[in-house]
């Protein structure tokens, strides 16, 4: 029975990504019939690269100390919107609030990578490889977060997927994943008549090479490139309400929501958004960080809009390298700091909630005098997305050389 | 010698032996003399290691001087005439400037404002001022706005979030961002010099994670092959929003729209008048005309300029992009040009196997010398001299935080001043890429307990020495970086080279690898380094990274143990090394022969050298590596890049590569212009579509094409559309273009 329900729904999927003109009950139908089927489940990891400023992000304004080391680019009381009595959300944020008190966003605060470098580069590349302090891990943990999992009978291209030009760390590894820097252009040579040809040549090549592993990707390539074309993601407008602004961001995720509505299989997903490098004039309630909240809070908001109810087996994450320094610094900006904060959003998540230890912001409290200090592991957070909801048990092999053990776990999963 | 000549003739009968089996097997068929056949074979599968892929007619060339002849000769390039290269290379300034003349004609913006502030005098030379005049009218603005921002305490223009937005994408951001309050406006610095560095490195980038707005908008990708730059313009126009009542910024706006207008009426004018007219304006004119420039009207705008012309006129945009530019495209034409094929191959590998990130800090301005000063000079040399030259050199003490590394007892930490300038109190640890604030006294805040780097120490041994299994422990790492405190450099900011500074150095013995190391300052490195270079775990590790380059991702044993036996025996020579290597069983077994699958560089250079594409302007190919996602001295991490299969072979990579093989064969790449007569061994081309693939796949791929491949493209040349034209016009020539972008997009031509 089982077996005849997988090839059902095996088919079933295949079939509706072939035709265009399925009702989309019909979709969701298909997708229902796998139940708790861990290939429908979705993790998706927002990479805020720069180092954002978590205490200006989630701001902890019942912390008289807060006020005083930040005389210029606080966020007043008055402005911020409150989430329950001690922290509240940057009032660019303002996209977020309905998604806390619904319960679907969570927030993690004084969270991130234990290493204590204060390099961008060396500090992201940690957190991709999910392994702090190793440099020579050469995959990154999303990739391996895959491994362990069943893989779907037939392999979707999809499985894996970044928004961008390369690769990213985080999903390079064993399992394929696919770049792809805009939907309508993963093709061959544009859209002519010619270049269709030329592509069902190349495909012909590599359908029939005895070059086992360029015939493999190659088979991949082609087989994505279809799947693109027959499922015509680009058919998927954005839901109703989902209001994308414009930016690289905004863009990143409506197109990967088109790739998830269109079904194709996508398990993993990942997308970043830079400019949170606020040395000089951070700003407060308007400015630089605003701006780019604003961006960040719309774009999520609105792919959580478009989601719909694929939204229920999916899990956002977002993380950022480090956090910036508690005090503000000579030039209305912040330097680079220690712990920050991450959002969790999802189906799944018992939002409403601002998880973890907080630690205070004392001078004796912070960390070398001088940031937020580290009260949980950014692999306590995503190793409970990985276990729980990807259902991958085998975080030793994801998160190597790191305590795993699930009563480490916030419990912010459902 | 004898050795070397039985393990040949040994080579030779394993290969013929592998060869004629099936055929005897298979009956006898009507074909050229085995030995002949096979000596083709050798020929191509030497040039396919030992070189960045044959051209053509370059394996008739290696079969008329002998296989083993020619490969005698790559090991010994001073033997080889380079002319032609040099001229090619002739444009590229920077190639032949030292670190203070780079930084003289390529200014960062710590050098700008020390001219603004009248610390160092201006150049005369109208081309330099200029360049510097844009840098000064970007800092003076910067002031302007912080005086205006610090008034509403909320700084919202969007200049200000541009700058921040693409401060990080220059990996030097990350090290020039982490400046301490107390200095002055790091993010400022970083303006100009990363301006265009989204998409002259894209990828670069991308590993060190930004997206700035003019990325974003730069939808830059593998299909948009001739107009990145167009992409780029929008973008750089898209970032400009101004807020209605920000004064400064309508008039950058205006200053822009002024530019552009201006852009368009120089364009008529010739060259040299165009590039005199730019000295003449106004400083706020040159700093608009700038910023365009590096969007799509650039290249129109310095067309017919010679070349110093040219690069002032981008320097002016971005002066530190230029030295990394240039570095990247004398990279690609050596590769393509060069006829000592294999001190290049051995270049790309040593620089990646001691390799170093050229967006992070100084390393900006100290990775042209780096190259041609310290790597290449020692690619077929001795093993310890080229590890010592690494670990002398600025660039490589600044990219692993070296220089910084303090020893925990020294006197520097006991409160000494060093000189220059160490990093200081609680905002000390770790910053690569800082440049010490000047002026600061470095005991205002008190005694610092440890500044102990372990950065180069722990790569040193891991990745350039024993290997991450060389058994190693933590103790010997930090033991290692002790050793190496006081290795510093001097005055960075100002392209100093290597100093020892025994006020940093860590005092006593120290212990690494059981040995003990006795307390002589600078000497403990040199004893650390030598112990190093001569271990049996570094002999294994380099022979078998030089296997993995040039026989298979997982070589034989074997080889890689006999290889390690001669560099042990031999002493770190690195020629007698690959001698073992290329007289070896291994190399020439069956199952070497295109084992390989070609990275991104080897992809795009033997592409360009089978076609025999005449490149006149490398740029475009560089961005399409960085698209590729091998960006040139764009790899941050220490590892360098993959030389695996694994890392190269994925969709997006793939499209790539057949995208590129397509608009490189129909001259959609600028800058390289596919001449098909030349291709076609210069007779006309074929009205035999057949015929023409049949050329095409002795030119492209020595002949040796699967049936697979070879099939598919006969398939379409039958199919009935295409047929019908010829029937239509006998007389028309077959479409040589697209059969050879098919072919280069083969699965047989991603192997080597």
């Amino acid at each position: 029975m089982g077996i005849t329900r997988r090839i059902f729904l095996r088919n079933g999927v295949l079939a509706v990504v072939g035709t265009a003109a399925v009702p989309s009950f019909l979709t969701r139908a298909a997708l229902g019939a796998g139940g708790s089927n861990t290939h429908n489940k979705r993790l998706v990891v927002i990479f805020q690269r720069g180092a954002a400023d978590g205490l200006n992000i989630v701001v902890p304004h019942g912390e008289q100390q807060y006020y005083a080391m930040r005389p210029n680019i606080n966020i007043p009381h008055k402005a911020v919107l409150d989430l329950d009595g001690f922290f509240g959300l940057h009032p660019s944020l303002g996209p977020f609030h309905p998604l806390w008190r619904q319960g679907h966003l969570a927030i993690v605060h004084a969270a991130g990578s234990p290493d204590t470098t204060r390099s961008h580069f060396d500090a992201q590349d940690y957190m991709e490889s999910g392994t702090p302090g190793v440099k020579a891990t050469e995959d990154g943990w999303l990739n391996r977060c895959l491994q362990a999992l069943p893989r779907p009978s037939k392999k979707s291209a999809f499985r894996a997927i970044a928004l961008g030009p390369s690769l990213p760390r985080i999903l390079s590894g064993a399992e394929p994943a696919v770049a792809l820097n805009s939907i309508e252009d993963f093709t061959i040579g544009g859209r002519s008549q010619k270049a269709s040809s030329l592509a069902n040549t190349f495909e012909a090549m590599y359908d029939h090479s005895l070059d086992a592993m360029l015939h493999g990707s190659g088979e991949q390539t082609f087989d994505a490139m279809k799947m693109l074309k027959s499922a015509d993601p680009a058919k998927y407008k954005p839901a109703p309400g989902a209001d994308y602004p414009r930016g690289r961001f905004g863009d990143s995720l409506r197109q990967l929501a088109q790739l998830i509505k269109a079904n194709l299989g996508v398990q993993v997903a990942f997308a970043d958004i830079g400019g949170w490098d606020h040395h000089v004039n951070e700003g407060s309630t308007e400015g630089q960080i605003a701006n780019v909240l604003r961006e960040f809070s719309e774009s999520l908001a609105a792919f959580w809009t478009d989601l719909g109810d694929l939204g229920e087996d999916t899990v956002i994450v977002t993380m950022s390298e480090f956090g910036r320094t508690a005090r503000e610094n000579g030039n209305r900006g912040t330097d680079h700091g220690h712990a920050n904060v991450m959002f969790v959003l999802g189906g799944p998540v018992k939002g409403g909630k601002v998880y973890g230890r907080w630690p205070g912001l004392d001078q004796s409290q912070l960390y070398e005098g001088r940031d937020l200090a580290l009260t949980t592991d950014f692999r306590q957070v995503l190793g409970e997305a990985v276990a729980r909801h990807m259902e991958n048990k085998n975080l030793n092999e994801v998160f190597p050389r790191h305590e795993n053990q699930s009563s480490k776990f916030l419990k912010l999963l459902g | 010698m004898r050795l070397r000549r039985t393990q040949l003739v040994v080579s030779v009968l394993c290969l013929i032996l592998a060869y004629a089996a099936p055929q005897l097997l298979a009956g006898k068929k009507d074909k050229p003399p085995e030995a002949t056949q096979n000596e083709r074979k050798r020929a191509l599968h030497a040039l396919n290691r030992l070189t960045f892929g044959p051209r053509p007619g370059d394996v008739p060339a290696v079969l008329n001087m002998g296989v083993d002849k020619w490969i005698d000769r790559q090991l010994h390039p001073d033997k080889i005439n380079d002319k032609a290269l040099e001229t090619r290379l002739a444009p590229f300034r920077t190639l032949r400037m030292d670190v203070h003349e780079i930084l003289e004609n390529f200014p960062d913006q710590r050098r700008a404002r020390e001219v603004m502030e009248g610390k160092r005098s201006m150049p005369s030379d109208p081309a330099q001022r200029a360049v510097y005049q844009v840098l000064i009218a970007r800092l003076e603005e910067k002031q302007e706005r912080r005086a205006d921002g610090g008034g509403t305490g909320a700084a919202s223009d969007g200049h200000g979030a541009h700058a921040d937005n693409r401060g990080f994408s220059s990996p030097a951001a990350a090290g020039e961002h982490t400046d301490p309050p107390t200095d002055t406006n790091p993010s400022a610095d970083k303006t100009g010099e990363t301006r265009g560095r989204a998409d002259s490195s894209g990828s670069a980038a991308m590993a060190e994670g930004n997206a700035n707005t003019a990325n974003a908008n730069n939808t830059d990708n593998s299909n948009a092959v001739a107009a990145p730059e167009a992409n780029h313009a929008a973008g750089v126009f898209a970032e400009m929003k101004p807020t209605p009542g920000q004064d400064a910024k309508a008039r950058n706006r205006e200053d822009r729209l002024y530019a552009d207008l201006k852009v368009r009426q120089l364009i008529d004018l010739p060259p040299n008048q165009r590039f005199k007219q730019v000295l003449e304006m106004s400083q706020q004119e040159q700093r608009a005309l700038a910023d365009s420039l590096r969007g799509g009207k650039g290249q129109e705008f310095l067309e017919g300029m010679d070349a110093k012309q040219k690069e002032t006129l981008l320097a002016m945009s971005a002066p530190l992009l230029i030295v990394g530019e240039e570095l990247a495209e004398a990279k690609l034409m050596r590769a393509i040009y060069s006829d000592r094929q294999l001190e290049e191959v051995m270049t790309d590998f040593w620089f990646n196997h001691f390799n170093v990130f050229i967006g992070k800090g100084a390393d900006r301005f100290l990775v042209t010398v780096y190259e041609r000063d310290v790597i290449r000079p020692h690619v077929l040399g001795n093993f310890e001299d080229l590890l010592v030259a690494t670990a002398k050199s600025p660039a490589m003490l600044f990219y692993l935080d070296n220089w910084m590394s303090v020893g925990p007892n020294s006197l520097v930490a006991s409160g000494v001043p060093s000189r220059p300038m160490r990093p200081n109190g609680p905002y000390r640890r770790r910053y690569p890429g800082r440049f010490p604030p000047p002026g600061r006294n470095p005991n205002a805040r008190g005694k610092r307990n440890s500044g102990l780097n372990e950065n180069y120490g722990r790569e040193l041994m891991e990745l350039h020495t024993l290997s991450v299994n060389g058994g190693y422990s933590q103790r010997d790492v930090t033991e290692v970086a002790k050793v190496f405190t006081g290795w510093t450099i001097d005055k960075p900011e100002e392209g100093g080279g290597f100093r020892f500074d025994p006020r940093m150095h860590e005092p006593g013995s120290k212990f690494v690898l059981g040995h003990k190391i006795k307390d002589k300052g600078e000497g403990e490195g040199r004893d650390v380094l030598h112990l190093l270079a001569t271990r049996p775990q570094t002999a294994h590790f380099i022979s078998l990274q030089l296997a993995q380059r040039f026989v298979a991702d997982d070589p034989p044993d074997a080889l890689v143990d006999r290889m390690a036996k001669t560099f042990l025996k031999k002493k770190g020579d690195i020629r007698e090394v690959l001698s073992t290597l290329f007289y070896s069983p291994e190399f020439w077994a069956e199952g070497a022969y295109r084992a390989k699958v070609k990275t991104p560089l080897e992809f795009v250079a033997s592409a360009v050298r089978a076609t025999g594409v005449d490149v006149t302007d490398a740029m475009q190919l560089t961005r399409q590596l960085n698209n590729m996602g091998m960006a040139l001295y764009g790899m941050q991490p220490p590892t360098g890049y993959s030389m695996k299969a694994e890392t190269w072979v994925n969709s997006s990579a793939l499209l790539g590569r057949m995208n590129f093989a397509v608009a490189l064969t129909s001259s959609k790449v600028r800058g390289a212009k596919l001449d098909s007569t030349q291709l076609m061994r210069n007779g006309p081309p074929p009205t035999d579509a057949t015929q023409a693939l049949a050329a095409l796949e002795n030119a492209l791929l020595a002949g040796d094409v699967s049936k697979q491949t070879h099939d598919s493209v006969a398939a379409r040349l039958k199919d009935p559309k295409i047929s019908q034209r010829k029937v239509d016009d006998p007389m028309r020539p077959a479409d040589i273009s697209t059969i050879a972008g098919l072919l280069l997009g083969s699965p047989e031509f991603q192997r080597r």
